[in-house]
């Protein structure tokens, strides 16, 4: 028999199940549909009709792969800049306290939620002028300038918990500060920075907005700005478009797979720890 | 003062550098655009003064995109709200699987926001959509619904589709600061016999002020900011009633090419969150201290 107790967790557990993961089940499901099951009006759960058709064509005569390389590089290159300079800042801001921290400190979470439609289009023009329109570099230089303050705070609760007896240590024995920081401090927030990581290339992976303005050539187009052009379509090819997403969302979520746990922690210490 | 201790500002540097270069000098360049009449970006403009601000003050387009904005902005809010302590209260019971629970909740937030659009135009949609399919199936309408060719409809649409994307991530932040509550506070309130709701609001709500707090202030700016997924599905339609600030800014610069009036837009947009920021941290942030 159910006690009162189970109604309790089991009712919004049920909502929130339906409203939080059905649609991607039902999208994932349905790229293996024939186009036709896809738009027939009475919706199937399960793929009446499986095929790999879709798959098939977005990997094989689209520009999907030329899309999915673009994105590694420029999510993978932006997350090791990115990375590198939030260590550094972090480290400086909340090892070393120096003058005039707190006040970096708060200029730092005001960029986070900064507008990125009002750089866009300095940006564009500042780009312009230095002939760097249409390069990763454009890209690099948005993502890792929208990643790095967000993730200096969520190193935040990680160099705390740090003792200071280790660094203090290791500089009597000679270290230079340099060496403490990625001999003996580095291993030790680990986890942290494989949270930072995950974080950095997430932002990278979605962005779409300076994407869709700063690269023209069809070579140089990311995931989300190729797949947004089969969405603008007058006559969408559902299919194609189901099997690119599904396709789109997988680097991800394998990533989340092996380090999804330290990512939820480190993205919500620093909310206490503060 | 530790004087050793300004080594500190060489470490911070190199991520100083980087965002004075990405965000400074083109906030720099955008007050200068302002002031000439640049159309078409590389053209060449004379320098008109605050004509740009008058016309956009003056024009219907920026009343109607700030209240959509400022209606975007708290229909979000309360719409987030619900959903974020919903997961988070959940997840914060002890029931198999939560951990798994916890961890993938987050699923809707990491997905590129293209991606979101993809299933949300295909759930809704009024020829194949699953929603549609069910309503009628269950007898609940008799014709199909166009969510997004209806202003209201579309309106809430997103609104639903963006807390989809956000409530996640802000149920995470609720959690971990409904961990840091010490247990003993619940366990003496359960003596006294207190009800779930009067424990919600007078023992779990205040302890979460300063979480609260920084969700209040970063959670409005981010949803100020929400550009994606409003363009990609209804490009601000239909007759502009999603049309928010943002995309009011994006759509004078790139389809009617008037960068110089879109540049004048951007500045009264900044002041105008600027000042929110500092009422809302003068006012809210009071008995907060850090």
């Amino acid at each position: 028999m159910m006690t009162k107790k189970n109604y309790i967790i089991a009712m919004p557990l049920t909502i929130i199940f339906v409203v939080f993961f059905f649609p991607f089940f039902w999208i994932i499901s349905s790229a293996f549909k024939s186009p036709q099951e896809i738009i027939q009006k009475n919706s199937t759960i399960i793929p009446k009709s499986f095929t790999f058709e879709h798959f098939n064509k977005i990997l094989f005569s689209s520009d999907f792969l030329i899309y999915l390389k673009n994105s590694l590089i420029v999510s993978f290159v932006s997350m090791l800049i990115a990375v590198f300079l939030s260590i550094l800042a972090a480290y400086g801001l909340h090892k070393l306290k120096f003058y005039g921290n707190k006040l970096v400190e708060r200029g730092l979470l005001i960029t986070y939620a900064f507008p990125g439609v009002i750089l866009l289009i300095p940006m564009y023009l500042m780009l312009g002028k230095m002939g760097l329109l249409n390069s990763y570099f454009a890209l690099i230089l948005i993502n890792v300038t929208f990643s790095t303050p967000f993730a200096v705070w969520m190193l935040k609760a990680f160099f705390k918990t740090i003792p200071i007896d280790i660094e203090e240590a290791a500089m009597i024995d000679g270290a230079s500060r340099l060496t403490v920081l990625f001999k003996i401090i580095f291993p030790l927030a680990l986890p942290g920075i494989a949270s930072v990581s995950i974080f950095c290339f997430i932002i990278s992976w979605t962005e779409y907005m300076f994407a869709s303005i700063m690269i023209s050539g069809d070579d140089l187009k990311t995931l989300p700005v190729g797949l947004a052009g089969i969405v603008g379509q007058y006559q969408i090819d559902w299919g194609f478009l189901l099997a690119g997403a599904t396709l789109a969302s997988l680097p991800v979520i394998i990533l989340f797979v092996f380090v999804g746990k330290y990512f939820v922690s480190g993205l919500t210490d620093g909310a206490v720890k503060s | 003062m530790n004087l050793q201790n300004k080594e500190g500002w060489l470490y911070v540097m190199p991520l100083l550098f980087w965002l004075a270069f990405a965000i400074c000098v083109p906030l720099y360049i955008a007050v200068e655009l302002s002031f000439f009449d640049i159309k078409i970006i590389g053209t060449e403009g004379k320098f008109v003064g605050l004509k740009n601000y008058i016309k956009s003050l003056k024009s219907s387009k920026f009343p109607r995109a700030l209240s959509n904005s400022a209606l975007w902005v708290i229909a979000n809010a309360i719409t987030q709200t619900f959903f974020a302590f919903l997961i988070a209260l959940t997840l914060n019971k002890n029931f198999k699987g939560v951990k798994i629970a916890t961890n993938w909740i987050i699923l809707s937030f990491i997905i590129p926001t293209v991606v979101i659009v993809v299933i949300w135009k295909l759930m809704l949609s009024s020829s194949s959509g699953i929603i549609n399919s069910l309503l009628i199936q269950f007898s609940i309408i008799e014709k199909p619904i166009g969510f997004f060719s209806n202003s209201t409809s579309a309106f809430v649409s997103l609104v639903l589709i963006n807390s989809w994307r956000w409530s996640p991530f802000l149920a995470l932040i609720i959690l971990s600061g409904l961990k840091s509550i010490n247990q003993e506070i619940y366990d003496a309130s359960k003596i006294d016999g207190t009800s779930f709701f009067s424990e919600f609001i007078y023992i779990t709500l205040p302890q979460l002020k300063g979480v609260l707090f920084v969700l209040g202030l970063v959670g409005t700016l981010l949803s100020f900011n929400v550009f994606d997924i409003i363009w990609l599905i209804t490009k601000g339609g239909p007759s502009n009633a999603t049309t928010t600030l943002p995309l009011l800014i994006y759509e004078t610069a790139f389809t009617k090419f008037r960068i110089s009036q879109a540049a004048a837009l951007s500045v009264i947009t900044s002041l105008i969150l600027l000042t929110f920021s500092i009422v809302f941290i003068k006012v809210m942030g009071k008995d907060n201290d850090d």
